[in-house]
């Protein structure tokens, strides 16, 4: 393929060009005349807040939407792509956030499974061994024999990546990839790609990380409420003249948090542990107090959280509401001492995609929903959805409509929701901004601070260093299922408590 | 944002993901239901006097061919995270239709009824594998549907009438008896033979053609299946022709076995498909299991039902529900025993990427030594 890295690229002829899509659902508009091209050899950058219509534009490019006005054209010719399958012969591949592996199947097969041209019989031998070299020239030391669903994310993702590799692949979607990577990972994973440009495929890369867009893109565009606001060259581009293209105002402060004096103690944690998991974790939150957690992803952060919520009880210490100790062995008992939870995973864990808005929102207070005659008063469950979607600004075409067709922010939303909903004084948040715009964002920081003002105790947890830092009052750091520290006024910097988390002295 | 705004360390690629062992999921499976099969012989053979006499094998035998095809055919609708309830119905539309046919032209060539009988339960496997594929109606429904459909079809077309074994060739009369070959006192019957051909090519062909490995995907992840491009509509319908020939072909030998056909031949046999499905290790959640799986599962679940006949404390009314209590019990293990083999995988992934605490010996502390800095 011919290797052009000189600054004329975009004078090539596209090798993909989207003009004028449209895409509609009901009386939703995801898409209005959406225009964009990738050249060979490029990283084009696609950012906007969720529900801007970059989900769409990927479903149209990679052939599961078809769009309702407007042309995708492929080297310069209309094509008209009725599934994933005419996507995938014309060299368009698509890597996922969230990696859609096939759980019972082998690591090789994953990876070979849409492979065309290949015979009608499976040569497991030789599969494996072509999956063996493909993942090490990934740097990536994964038994290909292995099944999918023994794989962490990381490594489901670097699966995804080799998928996209065995593959002559011309242009890569590349949808949120980096968010559930490590910095090692993301830092191999940007050199594959610049692999790959080299070789003249054209990249589009959709990111929430800026800084990542700034480092690898070539060209941003950015789209908001499924309108095409702006490409430019990257060179030409400044951070606050993006997010204000992103979000059509100036952010010129992300975090909005007064602290505050706090009020007595609500709850106390001595000594927990549980075997396999961390140990001997002592804090204490008081109300409308923030406490944030920090470490790496493993550190036994969600974990801690998940035995505060009786997902899986604690098997050591103690924990204290007040001055009364409690035992908590189920998340019923949890609520029933005034602690919520939100999940970090809310497709598995956090939500019911299938149902509607209101559903969700009210399902974990449904008792208050009841009523004399043990039926759920619709009418009231109808009115706190109402509630909700005006407070947090949850952005739906209909409280009926199922919580699987909003974006991501939106059912991040919902689920604060749900769990404000039960009016806990203790309030776990795993990640709550992960994956999200920064609208969504500010909006889940400013959530926060009211709160926190209104004397619920917060624990944060979160893997975005300057968030911890400007939302707690205090931050707990823990390294492989212990605490480290817990860090508070002067100590409160980025590089303690990264030192702190890594474990570097 | 600085670059360790988002640090989040996974330490799983830096070291082999799983450790490369013999013993994987699916074997183990296998073996434990192997293990099951000689726990049970054994036991019959101390509590029933000449447990294992060639006659008993022998019938064993016969009545294995028949579910044991069934159970590799639903095996594989079950697979794409589908059931086939009308295997049953299948059978007695494919065995009357057969019987008849032979009834009416004796001299018809066997080769030629086999492919009659195949061919009719092809042609109502497409009917629900369409229904399913195509119109999208929940397999559950759509089989419920089609049980009553064919059985009551088949009624208004037969009036009521028997085919006796007496309008039908002798070849057919004569199959159950005849012999492939003959092991000391005990004889391995063409039926049984014929079944286990066609169970091992087809457990081949689920594990080392194209199309056998999407079945799996399809079932393992659809929506994956449907973003690889796999052609997902064309494979559910292929499985359900699939289950609705082998059920034919059933149907054939069903006619072969007992002689006599009247319309409600074959009732009840979906259950104990899907039984042996079950507890051959067929996940009902689609994506894992096998036919050889499968197929042990028919062995057992004949097994357990010839030979419960021999114990004479047993009544007639408790065989169903032991039988019951071994398709919950299969489902329970396979349910609790995943979990916990899952869950084992992963505090294993868990302890190696982050120890805890130097106090801890033994082999983690080993493989610690390889965790991502």
């Amino acid at each position: 393929m011919p290797s052009d890295p000189a600054p004329s690229r975009s004078t090539a002829q596209p090798l993909l060009s989207i003009f004028e899509a449209s895409k509609s659902f009901g009386s939703t508009h995801a898409l209005r005349g959406v225009t964009l091209d990738l050249s060979p050899g490029e990283v084009h950058a696609l950012v906007g807040e969720n529900g801007a219509g970059k989900s769409t534009l990927i479903k149209i490019i990679t052939g599961l939407y078809r769009p309702d006005a407007g042309t995708v054209c492929v080297d310069g010719e209309a094509v008209e792509m009725k599934g994933a399958a005419d996507a995938q012969s014309l060299g368009i591949a698509c890597i996922y956030q969230e990696p859609l592996v096939f759980p019972d199947l082998s690591v090789s097969e994953n990876i070979f499974m849409n492979s065309a041209g290949a015979g009608r019989f499976v040569r497991w031998r030789d599969m494996h061994r072509r999956a063996g070299d493909i993942l090490r020239r990934l740097e990536v030391d994964i038994d290909p024999r292995a099944l999918a669903s023994q794989l962490t994310v990381g490594a489901q993702q670097a699966v995804e990546i080799a998928k996209a590799m065995s593959r002559d692949v011309r242009v890569l979607i590349m949808d949120e990839p980096t968010a559930a990577l490590s910095a090692h990972e993301v830092r191999r994973l940007f050199r594959q790609v610049r692999g790959l440009t080299e070789a003249g495929v054209a990249v589009l890369f959709v990111s929430h990380r800026l800084d990542e867009v700034f480092e690898l893109s070539d060209r941003i565009t950015v789209l908001r409420d499924g309108r095409h606001i702006s490409t430019k060259p990257t060179a030409d581009v400044t951070e606050v003249a993006l997010i204000r293209d992103m979000v059509g105002r100036e952010l010129d402060d992300f975090f909005h948090r007064t602290a505050h004096a706090p009020g007595d103690a609500a709850l106390s944690v001595e000594g927990l542990g549980r075997r396999g998991a961390f140990e001997d974790v002592s804090f204490e939150v008081r109300e409308g107090e923030v406490l944030g957690f920090a470490g790496l992803v493993g550190s036994g952060r969600t974990e801690v959280a998940e035995s505060l919520f009786g997902v899986w009880p604690a098997d050591s210490g103690t924990i204290r509401r007040g001055d009364v100790e409690v035992e908590i062995d189920s998340p019923r008992t949890a609520m029933d001492h005034g602690i919520a939870y939100v999940s970090e995973d809310r497709r598995r864990l956090g939500l019911s995609l299938p149902q509607s808005v209101t559903t969700n929102i009210t399902l974990a207070g449904l008792r208050r929903f009841v009523s004399r005659w043990r039926l759920v008063d619709r009418d009231a469950e109808r009115r706190t959805a109402d509630t909700y979607r005006e407070r947090l600004g949850i952005r739906t075409s209909s409280l009926s409509a199922p919580v699987a067709s909003l974006s991501g922010g939106n059912q991040q939303k919902v689920m604060l929701a749900k769990w404000l909903d039960v009016k806990p004084s203790v309030l776990v948040l795993d990640e709550p901004t992960r994956g999200i715009d920064v609208g969504a964002k500010a909006d889940v920081h400013e959530l926060i601070g009211e709160l926190s003002a209104a004397g619920v105790a917060v624990i944060l947890i979160s893997s975005d260093l300057p968030e911890v830092l400007a939302m707690s009052d205090r931050v707990l750091v823990m390294r492989e299922g212990r605490q480290m520290g817990i860090f508070e006024g002067a100590d409160l910097d980025q590089e303690r408590i990264m030192s702190a988390a890594v474990g570097v002295a | 944002m600085s670059d360790i705004s988002h640090v989040a360390v996974v330490a799983a690629p830096q070291r082999p993901a799983v450790r490369r062992s013999w013993l994987r999921p699916e074997r183990i499976k296998g073996l434990s239901l192997v293990a099951v099969l000689l726990a049970t012989i054994l036991l019959f053979n101390v509590v029933v006097d000449d447990y294992l006499s060639s006659r008993f094998v022998s019938r064993l035998l016969i009545a294995v061919s028949i579910t044991a095809l069934l159970a590799a055919g639903e095996s594989l609708v079950i697979i794409t995270r589908n059931i086939d309830l009308s295997v049953g119905a299948t059978v007695g539309v494919s065995a009357y239709l057969t019987a008849e046919l032979l009834a009416d032209n004796r001299g018809l060539p066997a080769v030629a009824a086999v492919a009659f009988a195949v061919a009719i339960g092809a042609a109502l496997g497409l009917v629900n594998g369409l229904l399913v594929a195509v119109a999208r109606v929940p397999s559950i429904i759509v089989t419920l549907g089609t049980l009553s459909i064919f059985r009551s079809v088949l009624t208004s077309h037969a009036g009521g009438q028997t085919i006796a074994t007496g309008s039908l060739p002798t070849w057919l009369i004569d199959l159950p008896r005849s012999t492939v070959f003959t092991i000391g006192d005990y004889e391995v019957r063409t039926m049984f033979a014929l079944a286990v051909v066609i169970v091992v090519l087809l457990h081949l062909a689920m594990q080392f053609t194209r199309g056998g490995r999407h079945l799996y995907a399809l079932g393992s992840n659809p929506e994956a299946a449907r973003q690889a491009g796999l052609r997902d509509r064309r494979l559910e319908i292929a499985a359900f022709v699939a289950c609705g020939a082998l059920a034919g072909l059933a149907g054939f030998l069903y006619v072969g076995r007992f002689g006599t056909i009247n319309v409600t031949a074959g009732s009840g046999l979906e259950l104990a498909a899907i039984a042996a499905a079950v507890v051959g290790g067929v996940s009902t959640l689609g994506g894992s299991g096998t036919v050889m799986g499968a197929f042990l599962g028919a062995v057992l679940i004949a097994l357990l039902d010839q030979s419960l006949v021999r114990v004479q404390q047993i009544s007639e009314f408790w065989r169903d529900a032991i039988l019951g209590t071994l398709i919950l019990l299969a489902v329970v293990l396979d349910v609790s025993v995943g979990r916990r083999l899952r869950a084992a995988a992963r505090t294993d992934a868990l302890s190696e990427a982050r120890p805890v605490g130097p106090q801890q010996t033994g082999p983690n502390t080993i493989r610690n030594g390889v965790s991502d800095g």
